[in-house]
């Protein structure tokens, strides 16, 4: 501090100070146990306006005539808002901030569920969810849901591998394959423990979802002699493999089916679900419980579910939807890449990441540094 | 504030009753700032890195131990280590890079300085993050300059630029270059330019002039430079995420891992704590140094 200024008055600093501590204060107390929401603000609802529609999704995640549209019909505004990840999204919920609809994937829709921060909803609300868990009956009890009661499934997705056929031709349909000779040195994983650590457990004919040490010690070794051979750990497969960075990536289905779309020669490019297994993941729509309008959220699913909407939003995502009727769009769309379709054998074989105690999650944590850190 | 420190010496004034005051009030935001934003939040950090987290992954105050003990793992010191190097690396190669630039600038740009440094400023005005995608599409392996290489025969199919160690040192060095620019431009440009002619006077040559007149005058706005250089250098995560590879992980990218995908905010604040206490033995050799110039120039 320059000694020209001279000192203010030690009482005036310290109750600025005070107050900036005070503001902090709150802020911290997104740290202390949460109440529980009332059992009325959980209750369903009936579906009819009651209000705009705040909105709070991935970014680009539904086509936009499709809002649109829904603004037209229900004469209510679409108030958008992003999040960037799971993490994110929740941290935003648990500071207060309220939205209509939300997408979080199984696991997270089950700590938000057991959390008490979804409000249910009623099925006979939604005209158009028969076509759902009519056809998909995994979705009419998911391990994540019990009965759906707080969730509608929004996307089904896969992991596998993505590769470039021009520079290695064929693979066999394995994990293994990321052991390729041809590949090495230009191989990544995605940055994400789940998918990493299983990966290694499904070839190891662990489960996926494994907190066990030793289970995770065969993992990390196993991922270890894979290490050398990787170039890095991303999750932008999709540029990856179209920039030539990449020659296999492991790879999310919908990345690959959108891949198709920014590919001048589809036919240069591979995406494979090996045999061994391939971890199967979903997203779905959710209300949470402090939703302002939850009416409204409520058509919003089922203006989403119709059919015209279901194929917009396939072909404009990439990622199928687990609406009967729509398999065919989905598979003309992936023609090129037909494993990217997820089935109902593939769900019920249910390969999910499920959420662990805490003394798990912090095994898979310190496998993961380990992974990643070598 | 060391730069400012010349200038405003001379003009040095008891200031009025009112004055007092007025500074007073222009205090304050500063203050509330820095107590809510930097202080209050590193107490958190503090305060968390003994924390628990609920089922639900949420960070939750408590007293646990566990956060603190895990960073026992070898593999954060080996990361630590690593980022460390890289800093100190990118300190090294921006001084070697920026002192000419900077001195040239300020010794020969004449009316044109000011062009030159707005020149070198703006492009930073776009975000580092943004900068860094841009490079990670030029030097990708189709990129337009491994392909330009190919073409002219300086490069075969299996030379890579992006995920190497030199990726992630360039990437750093380009990102913090201009810190180093600066400090050592403002030295440069307040530098009297007759000590040089006085060393030149006294049979120095050019290269004993510079090592013995130029660069110790100069030492202070190099030393800052090193600082502003060094402290945003260790705690990056970008570079290594977007230009590195497996073995160029950095302690920056295993911290943001703890506070997303780890959903373990203690244990990221605890590798936080380590972070700046090791910023902060840096931090004390630098201002150890300072005092010392400082005493050395009131005698």
């Amino acid at each position: 501090m320059s000694p020209e200024v001279p000192p203010p008055s030690r009482r005036a600093v310290l109750r600025a100070g005070a107050c900036g501590l005070l503001g902090a204060a709150a802020g911290g107390c997104g740290f202390m146990p949460a109440k529980t929401p009332d059992e009325k603000d959980l209750a369903p609802v009936e579906a009819r306006v009651d209000g705009d529609l705040v909105y709070f999704n991935w970014a680009d995640y539904v086509d936009p005539s499709v809002f649109k549209g829904f603004e037209k019909e229900y004469g209510v505004k679409v108030i958008q808002s992003n999040f960037d990840s799971m993490e994110g999204m929740v941290a935003k919920l648990n500071a207060g901030n309220r939205y209509d609809i939300i997408f979080p994937t199984a696991k997270w829709a089950q700590r938000l569920a057991r959390g008490g921060r979804l409000r249910r909803i009623d099925h006979s609300q939604l005209a158009n969810s028969k076509a759902v868990f009519g056809k998909y009956t995994y979705f009419a009890d998911p391990w994540y849901d019990p009965g759906s009661a707080h969730t509608v499934p929004f996307t089904a997705y896969k992991t596998g591998i993505g590769w470039r056929r021009d520079r290695i031709g064929d693979l066999t349909g394995s994990w293994k394959d990321l052991w390729n000779d041809r590949a090495s040195g230009r191989v990544f994983l995605l940055d994400d423990r789940d998918e990493v650590l299983g990966m290694g457990a499904l070839e190891l004919g662990l489960d996926v979802s494994t907190g066990d040490a030793g289970d995770l010690n065969r993992i990390t070794a196993l991922l270890g002699s894979l290490r050398p051979r990787l170039r890095g750990f991303s999750s932008d497969s999709y540029n990856n493999l179209l920039n030539g960075n990449a020659v296999m990536t492991q790879a999310w289905s919908g990345d690959m089916a959108a891949m198709l779309n920014q590919a001048k020669d589809p036919s240069v490019f591979g995406f494979e679900a090996p045999r061994e297994g391939t971890p199967i993941n979903s997203d779905c729509y959710a209300v949470p419980w402090n939703a302002p309008h939850p009416g409204t959220a409520l058509l919003f699913i089922d203006y989403m579910l119709r059919p015209e909407n279901v194929k917009k939003n396939i072909e404009y995502i990439g990622y199928p939807m687990p609406v009967a009727g729509s398999e065919k769009v989905y598979a003309a769309l992936v023609e090129p890449f037909p494993e990217c379709i997820v089935t109902e054998d593939e769900l019920k074989a249910d390969l999910f990441f499920r959420n662990g105690g805490r003394a798990a999650e912090d095994a898979r944590d310190t496998a993961w540094t380990h992974v990643k850190a070598g | 504030m060391t730069l400012l420190r010349g200038p405003f010496r001379t003009r040095r004034r008891a200031p009025g009753a009112a004055g007092t005051r007025m500074w007073t009030w222009f205090m304050l935001p500063g203050t509330l700032w820095m107590t809510g934003f930097l202080i209050a939040s590193l107490l958190l950090v503090a305060v968390l890195a003994v924390g628990t987290t609920d089922e639900l992954g949420n960070p939750r105050f408590g007293f646990d131990l566990g956060s603190v003990r895990a960073l026992a793992d070898p593999a954060y010191t080996e990361v630590l280590a690593r980022s460390l190097g890289y800093a100190l690396l990118t300190c090294v190669i921006c001084l070697l890079i920026a002192y000419p630039v900077a001195y040239t600038i300020a010794l020969y740009g004449g009316r044109y300085k000011h062009a030159m440094i707005a020149a070198i400023v703006v492009p930073f005005f776009a975000n580092y993050l943004v900068r860094m995608y841009g490079w990670s599409v030029v030097l990708s392996d189709d990129g337009p300059l491994l392909r330009a290489l190919r073409s002219l025969g300086l490069a075969d199919g299996g030379t890579k630029i992006l995920n190497t160690g030199f990726g992630v040192v360039a990437g750093l060095v380009y990102g913090f270059v201009v810190f180093m620019i600066i400090p050592l431009y403002a030295a440069l440009e307040r530098l009297d330019v007759s000590l040089i002619e006085a060393g030149r006077d006294l049979y120095g040559g050019p290269v004993r002039t510079f090592f013995f007149v130029t660069l110790p005058a100069t030492r202070q706005g190099a030393t800052a430079g090193l600082v502003l250089v060094f402290l945003p250098a260790m705690g990056d995560f970008v570079s290594a995420q977007l230009m590195g590879g497996p073995d160029q992980i950095m302690i920056g990218n295993l911290i943001q891992d703890k506070f997303f995908q780890g959903q373990n905010w203690p244990l990221g604040s605890a590798l936080t704590m380590l972070l700046m206490l090791v910023l902060l033995l840096g931090m004390l050799g630098y201002l150890r140094r300072t005092r010392k110039d400082e005493a050395e120039a009131r005698r």
